[in-house]
């Protein structure tokens, strides 16, 4: 990857890491505006590096974008912003290229749902749904059942749970993508049993 | 999920950081793992009598402070790799270390007879010196693993490695004061290989509990 090494890109990495730092201090504004702003260049990195559909990328992007959320600890003030991102964004971009290696590719963003919610005369396929959502922690599953089965927003799940919209939307989406990869683990173990 | 959304809930879910979090997890975690050590020490091994003499031999001061060197070398390096991009010149001067080691030994051959030679290597101790760096290490390793989970090492493997060879070298000087051994032919080749196996075991361990 290309450091910044002209002018303009000398004022971006100014302009991240002052965002950066107000947002390390509670700054939500600039935090959104540091996340918008780092986003697409991010994406440029990751399409480089995964060389997949560009759904699959967008999937690397956001769990790229979770993982500096919840690292962003690891950011020290003074120290380059950018290459601190792009060493995560590769670490993750390497990690879901090795997890797709040894599985199938399956993108699943939760629409699957619905249908085995509908499909209700198939009694295998909503045992199977229980049976995954079953693997998840509690909260996870019951985030999962109320906005996506049952159509509730996350501000309605948040109140009940008491977590903010935010943390639940942040939940469901790690929630789905557990699923996703336990279903898949599922779809191989059952062929496997077949091929027996 | 579209990335505008997460990105709005990722701002929403925001909290101020406290400063310094990382290190002083780290801090935390290695001051813990020496309380455990030290518990340990003081209970089943315990310092030796004629510890004074340290400061009259240099041999014998430079089995202590060499590893205190390396330990504090190591947590420095340690905090760089548990940083995305994270650069520590700590990296670069922990081959002091083993230059030390190696020169102490070459002083040692020259200043002792060859036919001692053997005797220095296998001393009494070997096998209480390979079993306790690395009971002594387990504390300390422990704890720096259970802070490292709130970093994010690019390479697991090399940051657990790096946190070993903290907890081996740290297990080392604490170890230095029971130790009996006077010479370095002893220690740099004992101590060594079991701070190397201590380190070897830390990557194991990085390699499966610092994914994130």
């Amino acid at each position: 990857m290309t450091d910044e090494l002209d002018d303009m890109g000398r004022t971006r990495e100014d302009r991240w890491a002052s965002l950066l730092r107000d947002a390390n201090a509670g700054g939500r504004a600039s935090y959104v505006q540091f996340l918008n702003d780092i986003a697409p260049v991010l994406r440029g990195i990751i399409a480089a590096r995964c060389g997949r559909p560009k759904e699959d990328c967008e999937d690397i992007l956001q769990n790229v974008l979770i993982a500096i959320h919840e690292k962003r600890h690891t950011w020290r003030d003074g120290e380059p912003v950018g290459p601190w991102a792009y060493a995560i964004a590769r670490y993750k971009t390497v990690d879901a290229m090795r997890l797709s290696m040894r599985r199938p590719t399956v993108s699943y963003d939760g629409s699957e749902l619905n249908v085995a919610d509908e499909a209700s005369h198939d009694p295998t396929a909503a045992a199977d749904l229980d049976r995954l959502l079953g693997q998840l922690d509690a909260t996870s599953a019951l985030i999962v059942r109320q906005i996506r089965l049952e159509g509730r927003t996350a501000e309605e799940v948040g109140r009940t749970l008491g977590m903010t919209p935010g943390a639940v939307r942040v939940a469901l989406h790690r929630a789905l993508a557990k699923l996703s990869a336990l279903a898949v683990a599922d779809q191989t173990e059952q062929s496997g049993k077949a091929r027996e | 999920m579209n990335t505008d959304d997460l990105i709005k809930s990722l701002g929403s879910e925001l909290t101020p950081l406290p400063r310094g979090y990382l290190t002083r997890q780290i801090a935390t975690g290695l001051l813990a793992g020496l309380v455990g050590t030290s518990v340990l020490f003081f209970a089943f091994w315990g310092v030796r009598s004629d510890l004074v003499g340290i400061f009259g031999d240099l041999a014998l001061f430079a089995k202590t402070v060499l590893p205190l060197v390396l330990a504090c070398l190591a947590l420095f390096w340690l905090h760089a790799t548990a940083r995305p991009a994270g650069r520590s010149g700590a990296a670069r001067l922990i081959w002091s270390i083993p230059l030390a080691l190696i020169l102490l030994v070459a002083m040692t051959l020259v200043t002792t007879p060859g036919d001692a030679w053997p005797m220095a290597l296998r001393g009494k101790s070997i096998v209480t010196c390979l079993i306790s760096i690395p009971v002594l290490s387990v504390p300390v390793l422990i704890g720096l693993l259970a802070a490292l989970r709130r970093g994010a090492p690019e390479h697991p493997a090399l940051c657990g490695a790096v946190a070993g060879l903290g907890a081996g070298a740290t297990a080392a000087a604490v170890y230095s004061v029971y130790c009996i051994e006077n010479s370095p032919l002893f220690y740099a080749s004992w101590y060594s290989l079991a701070v190397l196996a201590v380190a070897g075991c830390g990557g194991i361990l990085g390699y499966f509990f610092l994914r994130w």
